[in-house]
């Protein structure tokens, strides 16, 4: 059998009531009020209050070690809070990037004054990261990379530019992916720079999306200059790093549950008409066994596999599910979008934003070529 | 996987390839999977059932194991006549039970007119009756065997409670899991060997993405069928039933239609092996509920939980 995807359903996690109970006793606490359309899409929704709170409660940096203010804790209850979150809209996008894949990748490569500078704060949830690595000329082609960082005497000088960085605007320190070597190619001469955005001679500017929001950017670097300690990892290591990085990125429950609360919406709102009673069931059945191969894929990490083709399944099966919940319910919900209900704004605002759903992170092409070569097509 | 659920695999997969007869499969103790070992049977859970109906599926097996597998199961102290003749499942059920009698009619019966006896679910009650007075002989798009059984003032046991349309899903459910694994298997082969262009296909990369697909919803099948196990053996599976359904109804729409189009013509004739899979997924779609069927219960379930509620569910569910 071509068993692309062979993992069993994660088993039970002991102790999981409890910290279900626990996390959602700090939702019903801590959840800021707001518009609905916050509800949606929320990792993208930045709250640095919420982060504040969060951290403090012991929820971010959750498996990291104690003496970089992490928590030790197993990396499937860290899951068990995500997909609390998540389901219940909560503002995470100030913190999601250096809890997700700064932090761990610093854990990984960083060196020890990396993780005493930055872990304490990122697990505090005061302290964001953003991700560095599209360009104009490199999208989907990452090796595309001509953004440069120069040697000079006790450290680095970059010039380039990068884009649709989100939330540049509000993160603390960038995980550049940078041309280190002049005149390399391709994958070859890559380094990974964490750099803190408030060093002279960095520019950031919004780039307005279609519904008119500010959540990414682009960052232009004028001859920065940073000190040899910004370098994360081995020289001219950065394309491996960055293989591993997008890894921890595809299989999390934010790959399906983007849409989540429009189906909660819909759920509440649909009273006895039957047209919409079944439109619910579909959904259903598709969220349940998203959640189950999302989970799966998140205990075979845990357990320090690498579980790339299962991850990028997720990906895009979670992505195509994120995006026909709005189209799905659209076709049958006999409403106005006037925005004069939760349900409707929220209606209106994911059929706008999922188209994004399958490019951030990876395309949905990009994944595909991923699950062909796991199926040795390529 | 246990050691035992291990050597049941292995077993059936040298059997079922080899169009066993419905005595071989029954010697080798199959009907009999999920019947307790006081009861003289195997004694294994849902999830041993599970793999085996997988490969049922895979191979494309001709019997109706997964329906005996059930109606074996389910009455707790009824005896199976090991005449030869295979015990059937009977989810649509019209007619009148009284007094330890039925008349009516069974619609849309696996295998009826080969059954000794069927256990036939009459609004919740199990009932156990005899071979049926009349067989109307019907068949499904794959052809087998699909008959509607008469009864006029027969013998009738109620042997029980349940619900034979959400256990007859689960059969299906895994069967298709493994039909559609191996509608994937063949496709894969074929657009390596198939040349067109001057390269085989699996270089174009029109066809690997489509592939990547169809590998996705194999994968999403396979996940709703062996969660849906799980729960139940967990005791109760009111919700993975549906869930389960629906996913995989989803996932051979999705899926057949890729394994057909990657294989051009070949794959429309007889001789090639891909019809086996595809015309029985397809069918399996119909059986023990559709989607609008499980969709208006996994709906109503969710509605009445609420919004919040149905997440709490799914979570409370999953942890068990
Ligand atoms: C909301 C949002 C947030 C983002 N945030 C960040 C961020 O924080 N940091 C960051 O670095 N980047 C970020 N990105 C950028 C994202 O990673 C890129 O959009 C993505 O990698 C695709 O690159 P591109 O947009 O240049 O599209 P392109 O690479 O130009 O692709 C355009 C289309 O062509 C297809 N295509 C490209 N190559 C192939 C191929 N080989 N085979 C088949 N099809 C192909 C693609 O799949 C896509 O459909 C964000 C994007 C979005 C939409």
């Amino acid at each position: 059998m071509t068993a692309v995807f062979a993992l069993p359903p994660a088993p039970p996690l002991a102790g999981a009531a409890a910290l279900r109970a626990a996390i959602r006793g700090f939702l019903a606490a801590h959840l800021p009020p707001g518009d609905a359309t916050r509800r949606a899409n929320s990792w993208s929704v930045a709250d640095a209050d919420f982060s504040r709170a969060l951290g403090a409660a012991g929820y971010i940096g959750m498996v990291w070690p104690r003496e970089y203010g992490g928590h030790e804790r197993p990396a499937l209850e860290r899951y068990l809070v995500l997909e609390e979150l998540l389901a219940a809209g909560a503002p995470v996008g100030a913190h999601w990037i250096a809890d997700r894949q700064t932090g761990p990748l610093l854990l990984r490569y960083g060196t020890e004054a990396q993780r005493r500078k930055y872990l304490p704060g990122m697990a505090a949830g005061t302290l964001f990261a953003c991700i560095g690595l599209s360009e104009p000329g490199a999208g989907s082609d990452l090796a595309g990379v001509r953004s440069r960082a120069e040697k000079i005497p006790g450290g680095w000088r970059i010039n380039g530019q990068k884009l649709w960085t989100s939330g540049a605007h509000r993160a603390h320190a960038m995980l550049a992916l940078l041309r280190s070597e002049a005149g390399s190619e391709r994958g070859a001469g890559l380094s990974q720079f964490l750099i803190d955005l408030d060093t002279p001679g960095i520019t950031i500017r919004p780039v307005i999306d279609l519904t008119g929001a500010h959540d990414f950017n682009e960052v232009f670097f004028d001859d920065v200059l940073v000190g040899d300690e910004a370098l994360v990892g081995a020289e001219g290591n950065g394309w491996a790093q960055v293989t591993a990085e997008l890894a921890l990125e595809r299989s999390g429950p934010e790959r399906y549950l983007s849409s989540h609360a429009l189906l909660v919406a819909l759920i509440d709102a649909a009273g006895d008409n039957p047209v919409l009673r079944a439109t619910i069931g579909q959904l259903t059945a598709e969220l349940w066994t998203l959640r189950q191969m999302s989970l799966a894929t998140a205990a075979k990490l845990a357990g320090g596999e690498d579980p790339v083709v299962e991850a990028a399944i997720v990906k895009d099966l979670g992505n195509d599910f994120e995006q026909r919940v709005p189209q799905l319910i659209q076709a049958v919900l006999d409403a106005d979008l006037d925005g004069s209900t939760d349900l409707v704004r929220l209606l209106a605002h994911l059929l706008q934003v999922s188209p994004s759903f399958s490019l951030r992170g990876g395309t949905r092409e990009i994944l595909r070529g991923i699950i062909a070569r796991g199926l040795g097509l390529r | 996987m246990s050691e035992m659920r291990a050597q049941l695999v292995a077993t059936a997969e040298a059997l079922f390839p080899t169009a066993p007869d419905w005595l071989a499969l029954a010697d080798a103790g199959f009907p009999f999977l999920l019947v307790s070992e006081r009861q003289g049977g195997f004694g294994g859970d849902w999830g041993d059932a599970e793999a085996i109906l997988r490969v049922a599926g895979a191979t494309a097996l001709a019997q109706p194991i997964g329906e005996a597998m059930v109606a074996l199961a389910l009455p707790e102290n009824a005896r199976w006549p090991h005449d030869g003749r295979l015990p059937a499942l009977a989810a649509q059920v019209e007619g009148v039970v009284s007094a330890d009698r039925f008349t009516g009619v069974l619609a849309a019966v696996p295998w009826g007119r080969a059954a000794g006896q069927v256990l036939a679910d009459c609004n919740g009650r199990l009932l156990l009756l005899p071979a049926a007075d009349h067989v109307a002989e019907g068949s499904s798009p794959a052809g087998e065997p699909r008959d509607t059984l008469h009864y006029a003032d027969a013998p009738a046991q109620c042997v029980g409670h349940g619900e034979l349309k959400a256990m007859g899903a689960f059969v299906r459910v895994a069967q298709s899991a493994g039909a559609l694994a191996a509608a994937l298997d063949l496709a894969v082969a074929h657009v390596n060997t198939r040349v067109q262009f001057g390269k085989p296909l699996a270089r174009l990369q029109a066809v690997q993405q489509a592939l990547a697909v169809l590998a996705s919803e194999a994968a999403a099948l396979g996940m709703a069928s062996a969660a849906l196990a799980r729960a139940l053996d967990a005791g109760d599976a009111s919700f993975e039933i549906p869930a389960a359904k629906l996913r995989a109804n989803l996932a051979i729409t999705r899926g057949v239609a890729i394994a057909h189009q990657v294989h051009g013509a070949i794959g429309f004739t007889r001789d090639y092996p891909l019809h086996p899979f595809t015309r029985r997924l397809m069918g399996w779609r119909s059986d023990f509920g559709n989607d609008a069927f499980w969709a208006d219960r996994l709906g109503t379930l969710a509605v009445t939980a609420g919004g919040a509620g149905l997440w709490a569910d799914i979570t409370r569910r999953g942890d068990r």
